[in-house]
């Protein structure tokens, strides 16, 4: 199977800038076109361990980031995102290319691929039990995702829960981990051998690096997962860590409330999440220490709830 | 009197007292204590007033008799507010 890595970073160029390169994401099919140096970059360091396709192969999502044309070449150069034809993104600052290829890849499949229920949220696995976390921005459900798939951890997802609606498993879509401003920092002193993208400032949402999925996640993205757990985490400074016992009922409508495509899905994503709370117990959780986080998701995974 | 509106599947799911109701016309998810959901599955064979429910219902709650209807009428009016039932003229 031919991998990003594969490929000579000059080809990998000629690919993008030309026909396309079709890459492998979990379930998914990419056919990506760009001409931003950047973006060859960060696919060769963060994609470099996922499998590429034919370039004539069906594809899922057609995504174009280039460069805007006319004066904005030269003055203050801008990115402009086009999927099938159509732009649903404002131009970004051209600096901000590879964020805005991570967003528009979640963007692709939390607006297309409504075969799941999507929820988001970072799902990881340990001892064949996968736990999701879901969590608006701000609960450090990214810094914990990080830290965990650092410590050897599966990665199924940072950012997107794919529950299949046709038997509740949950679908793998291994990416990278987006992190964001002071857990760039944590992260990269909790694990200093772990791979980041270089930090991008000034986005919307501050600093963004992007840290590298494992090769063991990413060569076993074609294995569905058993959710186990729901944790809905919340960071939260100087605080003891606390693990609360969440209603089943109640873990519905949080799970709802952090799913992209529920109402969409109508009676079928009603019916699917039914599935999934029969399925798991639900908590919320409160920490303030990252190891003291990760050692207590470890016994969680272990020995059960 | 009081009917479920017309059409409602009244799809839930109850776990410890506490039950996830799907409006199937709305398409809205809502969180009910489940003696809501005893009073809609009551009402939804066919319309009844409160004080018919509170009889039905009576060996269901701690309370009974004009109390209980009372109750189940501040709840009825809630219910409506979420489109899930509707006051017919008497």
């Amino acid at each position: 199977m031919l991998t990003v890595a594969d490929l000579p970073q000059c080809e990998l160029a000629a690919c993008l800038a030309g026909p396309g390169l079709v890459l492998r994401t979990g379930p998914f099919a990419n056919r990506i076109r760009s001409d931003i140096p950047q973006l060859v970059d960060g696919i060769a360091l963060l994609y470099a361990d996922y499998p590429v396709d034919a370039p004539g192969g069906f594809a899922d999502f057609h995504l174009s980031l280039q460069r805007a044309g006319g004066l904005r070449r030269f003055f203050r150069p801008q990115v402009c995102f086009s999927h099938e034809g159509a732009t649903p993104f404002q131009p970004l600052p051209l600096a901000q290319a590879y964020p805005m290829f991570e967003w528009v890849m979640n963007w692709c499949v939390s607006h297309r691929a409504h075969s799941y229920l999507i929820i988001h949220a970072a799902v990881l696995e340990r001892h064949g039990r996968a736990i999701i976390l879901p969590a608006p921005p701000g609960s450090g459900k990214s810094t914990l995702c990080a830290a965990l798939v650092t410590r050897g951890w599966r990665l199924l997802s940072d950012e997107m829960t794919l529950v299949r609606l046709d038997d509740g498993v949950v679908l793998p879509l291994p990416r990278p981990v987006s992190l964001k401003n002071e857990s760039i920092a944590i992260i990269r002193a909790y694990a200093p051998d772990a791979v980041l993208s270089p930090p991008v400032e000034n986005t919307n949402k501050g600093t963004i690096a992007h840290l590298k999925a494992p090769p063991a996640s990413i060569s076993r993205a074609g294995e569905t997962a058993q959710p186990a757990f729901i944790v809905f985490p919340r960071f939260e400074a100087g605080a003891p860590l606390t693990l609360a016992p969440m209603g089943k009922a109640r873990a519905f409508m949080g799970v709802a409330e952090n799913a992209f495509n529920y109402q969409v899905l109508g009676m079928r994503g009603f019916t699917a999440l039914g599935r999934l709370i029969d399925a798991t117990a639900a908590y919320e959780f409160r920490y303030s220490k990252l190891d003291e986080a990760v050692q207590f998701f470890e016994r969680l995974a272990r020995d059960g709830a | 009197m009081w009917r479920v509106v017309p059409g409602q599947l009244l799809a839930f799911r109850e776990w410890d007292g506490e039950a996830v109701l799907y409006n199937d016309l709305s398409g809205n998810t809502h969180l009910l204590d489940g003696g809501a959901v005893e009073v809609l599955l009551a009402l939804h064979p066919a319309p009844l007033d409160a004080a018919t429910l509170a009889a039905r219902l009576a060996d269901r709650f701690d309370a009974e008799g004009d109390a209980l209807a009372a109750a189940i009428e501040d709840m009825l009016r809630d219910l409506a507010g979420l489109d899930l039932v509707e006051s017919l003229p008497c």
